[in-house]
């Protein structure tokens, strides 16, 4: 589904990502850990273009995202994001926030988006908040509406982008439910988080990403209790004895 | 001493009224045109390719750095020796070019204001960038700029009356007639500053009224 081959990417003389290989398969949820600045939320714009590479090449089937335009913006209606800070459009209600994409990217009619609108909204269990704007919505709502703004588009991958990270404690495990949700329903993922006990329960594999490298990936059982890296052992005990 | 009599305004009355018609007839078409440049300015200035960033900034600093008055004396007689402008046709392009220099600013400011994580969310679902700044990032800032837009077009009336000296018949234009005839200058110019108060705080006040609707989504 998703292939990255030997990626470069750097800011100026700083190097994010070096020489980053990684498969997703169709149906499979990837879960990648590491230390902030490690490389893991642009590797994972790497993969709809919101990033440019320096070098190597990100395939999603058979088309190389960074090839042409028309590439982006194909891999972009492909894909589906959910940022950390929600980036719901501020100035529309949330029925206008799911149909926009619909509505003007994929040219449905209004009715047709209003309904798959509507039935992702039942899906994120926020159908009363349609005609409610963002700044109404507790972080966790807005989360939600994110997620069904990405759904409306109906991707074949979804990506998070840390989604939880700038959410109040008691709101996390409401947004957790619903990707918990989208990968039994078999949604390809990626997703970058810090999240331990989420990436145990829903990862098919863990990716451990430091200094813009790929250092381990494995299954979440053989990750956690076996960890084959020292620095993945470093990383994972500084997070699970706190 | 002579004492004040406003009465002699009622006589005029019908000719005040011909230039207050005048006036918002000019600062509303160039209102319009001027928006319309401050908009394809603000796109040149924040464009990617260095050529339109180029034409944004060379027609910002031109016409900020120059004098009103100069620049509708240079439509109105310098072009005029190319082509033949009417004294209207060269007062809306010279205010336009005008309040267009300073909107570009207003509006790129605005839209500099607007978070990249708006643009990021609106590239991912799959915008082209011109769909992200139609729907996404003009919208919310022109509602952000509202306020010193309001100032920018308020300004513009009033600038309007600079027009009068390529004998456009506004407000300006027909108050000093009148003057000339009555010798009332007192009476005169001071009905004339209220007209142009009454315009411009009327603005102001819809301007208000219009932000409180869009406050909706605050």
């Amino acid at each position: 589904m998703i292939k990255l081959k030997n990626v470069y990417k750097n800011y100026g003389s700083l190097e994010v990502l070096k020489d980053v290989s990684l498969t997703v398969a169709q149906g499979e949820v990837v879960v990648i850990i590491g230390p902030s600045g490690s490389g893991k939320s642009t590797l994972l714009r790497t993969i709809n273009g919101l990033e440019t590479i320096e070098g190597g090449e990100v395939c999603i089937d058979d088309f190389l995202v960074h090839a042409s335009e028309a590439n982006l913006y194909k891999a972009r209606q492909l894909t589906g994001m959910v940022f950390q800070q929600f980036n719901l459009f501020n100035h529309k209600n949330v029925l206008d926030n799911v149909t926009i994409g619909p509505i003007h990217v994929q040219n449905k009619s209004r009715a047709e988006a209003e309904e798959i609108a509507k039935a992702l909204l039942i899906k994120v269990g926020l159908p009363e908040k349609a005609f409610v704007y963002p700044s109404k919505l507790s972080g966790g709502q807005q989360q939600r509406v994110a997620i069904a703004r990405a759904l409306a588009m109906h991707p074949q991958v979804m990506l998070f982008d840390e989604p939880t990270s700038a959410l109040d404690p008691e709101m996390i495990s409401e947004v957790l439910e619903v990707i918990k949700g989208l990968a039994r329903d078999g949604m390809t993922m990626v997703v970058v988080t810090h999240e331990m006990g989420f990436a145990r329960e829903v990862a098919d594999r863990v990716v451990f990403m430091d200094e813009g490298v790929i250092l381990e990936e494995a299954p979440p059982q053989e990750f956690f209790s076996n960890p084959k890296n020292e620095r993945t052992r470093m990383f994972l005990s500084r997070i699970l004895n706190h | 001493m002579q004492h004040l009599d406003f009465s002699v305004l009622i006589e005029y009355l019908p000719a005040i009224m011909d230039g207050l018609f005048m006036t918002i007839k000019i600062s509303v078409m160039s209102i319009i045109l001027g928006s319309i440049m401050g908009v394809g300015g603000a796109l040149c200035r924040t464009s990617k390719s260095l050529l339109l960033r180029s034409i944004g900034n060379i027609y910002v600093e031109w016409i900020r750095n120059t004098p009103l008055l100069i620049q509708i004396l240079f439509i109105y007689f310098g072009l005029g020796v190319f082509f033949n402008l009417s004294p209207m046709v060269a007062s809306v392009l010279a205010l336009s070019f005008f309040s267009g220099a300073y909107i570009t600013e207003i509006i790129r400011a605005g839209i500099r204001s607007i978070h990249r994580g708006q643009r990021e969310a609106a590239l991912s679902i799959g915008m082209t960038e011109w769909q992200v700044m139609r729907l996404i990032i003009l919208p919310q800032a022109i509602k952000r700029i509202l306020p010193p837009l309001a100032g920018q077009f308020i300004t513009l009336i009033k600038d309007s009356s600079l027009v009068s000296v390529i004998a456009v018949t506004d407000l300006t234009y027909v108050a000093k007639n009148i003057v000339t005839i009555t010798f009332r200058a007192f009476e005169v110019w001071f009905a004339i500053a209220a007209f142009y108060f009454i315009l411009s705080f009327g603005l102001s006040l819809a301007v208000r009224k219009l932000e409180e609707r869009l406050a909706e989504s605050d």
